[in-house]
């Protein structure tokens, strides 16, 4: 049947019912919230120190530290898939929310870092002077005089931290078995492609579910990708 | 006794060294053993081989071939992606009215789950029913088996790569032109200069750092890229969109043979390793900025 542009409600009411009743794509939804929450918090958490360190303290092979860290953004899934799975497994944590963040904050941290080093390198060396003078230790200064300043950095590093958790696929493909813990992707994907032929009206309507929140996600959040983007290449 | 200075690096790079020793060096160091292995489905697997599996890849008409679209694939959607995403930066930059809006759109691509975009192109680019057919049809142009033929397939892998990520190069050129300073253009203009010699000879050199960057990080990630050929082409028609990344998945996943995926990876590995090395001399970091 050629497409048309005429439009039939009940048909269209009947394949989001379909999509997000039946088929569970709010769950998923929720599924991909739960770790892509966790995940992007646990990374914020364990890389804003390490930029700060690579920022301000003088240690020796600093530099190549820094360039492993940030290359670790560049290793391709395939080739550790199966040893985080058989780790996972190890871990007993296959199947389960766990299993999935353990990997996904490994994925956020050179993204993070990469950032926030870029951030903390734009306040200016008299800030830290200032404090330390203030009687201010290295927890404090970090804490209540750095962060309040990069918050929009954090904003940053959480918004690319995030979404790379939320697009990843093939991980959870082999973490993942049960119905009932799939991400988004992962309903995406199998909602198509199972043995059935495609449904593709069913089709259409998990790709809208899925788009619409990064949609409306991309609006508020446009100058920060943008900045995010370009830390690293604009120096 | 380490003094405060070393206590306070170890305090703050600790956790997250040690984390990314776990989940991102153990796994990969544990993948460049499983290549020596021979790990399959078979109970009496895993024994060390040495580097029969290394010879086996490099004999492998299978691997040569997935390794020839992975080059074919990163080369074109990364000289179109440059050639579109430069041009694109220039244009915006004559500040249009409502060219907010645009950039903001373009991002949208960007942000979309590859999996997902690989299913809506994949409906859209139907031979029978889908609406790009449709629409070529009405400009009365042949349908075009976007999927089916071992022609086109690597080609529409390239056109959807193309629309995902042509807007990453957009933003990263734009924001240094934009950064780039006006009284140098100005100069040219008092002098006479043309449009095209000005683009030639004063816009181009100063976007190339730009440019560079954009490219080698594009060629990365098209380079390991698995999600698009998953969704969209399943590695077919008759292996013709069969990347590396896939093959070594299709190899790991599919079949099962672990040792030999793991073997195929790490040639990735190598090759990632340099061009990575080659994308990080372009971002400069502390320490380098001042010399």
């Amino acid at each position: 049947m050629p497409p048309t542009l005429s439009f039939d409600w009940s048909t269209i009411v009947r394949n989001y019912t379909e999509v997000i009743g039946t088929q569970g794509m709010l769950a998923f939804v929720g599924n991909s919230i739960i770790v892509v929450g966790i995940a992007t918090l646990v990374g914020l958490i364990v890389g804003t120190p390490a930029a700060y360190a690579f920022s301000r303290l003088r240690f020796r092979g600093r530099d190549t530290w820094a360039s492993t860290i940030l290359s670790f953004r560049f290793m391709p899934g395939v080739a550790v898939a199966i040893p985080i799975f058989l780790m996972v497994t190890f871990l007993h944590q296959e199947d389960s929310y766990v299993g999935l963040v353990l990997p996904y904050v490994a994925f956020t941290l050179p993204l993070v870092v990469w950032i926030m080093i870029g951030f903390f390198d734009e306040v200016p060396m008299e800030i830290d002077d200032a404090a330390r003078v203030d009687g201010c230790g290295r927890a404090q200064l970090l804490l209540r005089v750095m962060l309040p300043i990069v918050r929009p950095g954090l904003i940053v590093a959480a918004i690319f931290g995030a979404i790379f958790v939320w697009n990843e696929f093939l991980v959870a493909l082999f973490v993942i078995n049960s119905r009932d813990l799939q991400t988004v992707t992962l309903g995406a994907a199998t909602l198509v492609s199972a043995d059935r032929p495609i449904d593709w009206n069913i089709a259409a309507a998990v790709g809208i579910v899925t788009i619409i929140p990064i949609f409306i996600f991309s609006l508020f959040i446009q100058r920060y990708i943008v900045r995010g983007i370009t830390s690293g290449a604009i120096r | 006794m380490v003094s405060r200075n070393t206590r306070d690096v170890l305090l703050l790079l600790g956790p997250c060294l040690i984390y990314l020793f776990a989940f991102s060096v153990f796994p990969l160091l544990y993948s460049l053993r499983l290549s020596f292995t021979d790990l399959g489905i078979a109970k009496d697997s895993g024994h060390w081989v040495g580097f029969d599996n290394y010879v086996a890849v490099f004999n492998d008409p299978f691997f040569w071939n997935a390794a020839r679209t992975t080059a074919v694939m990163v080369g074109s959607a990364v000289v179109l992606q440059v050639v579109l995403g430069v041009g694109l930066a220039l244009f915006f930059n004559q500040r249009l009215r409502g060219s907010w809006l645009v950039r903001g759109a373009l991002i949208l691509p960007m942000l979309l789950t590859p999996i997902v975009v690989g299913v809506m192109w994949r409906a859209m680019l139907n031979p029978d029913w889908g609406i790009v057919n449709w629409a070529i049809g009405r400009l009365g142009l042949p349908p075009i088996n976007w999927l089916g033929s071992t022609d086109w397939a690597i080609r529409t892998l390239v056109i959807a790569d193309t629309w995902q990520w042509t807007p990453f190069v957009f933003l990263v050129v734009y924001a240094r032109l934009q950064a780039l300073p006006e009284h140098v253009f100005e100069a040219v203009q008092v002098d006479g200069a043309g449009r095209w010699a000005t683009f030639r000879y004063i816009t181009l050199p100063l976007l190339a750092p730009a440019i560079a960057f954009a490219a080698i990080f594009r060629a990365i990630d098209a380079f390991r890229s698995f999600d698009l050929v998953y969704g969209l082409t399943y590695g077919g028609p008759a292996r013709t969109t069969t990347t590396l990344s896939f093959l070594t998945y299709q190899t790991g996943f599919d079949f099962q043979q672990y040792g030999y995926s793991a073997a195929i990876a790490y040639v990735m590995v190598v090759v990632l390793i340099v061009l990575s090395t080659v994308t990080l001399r372009f971002v400069r970091l502390r320490g380098q900025e001042g010399a």
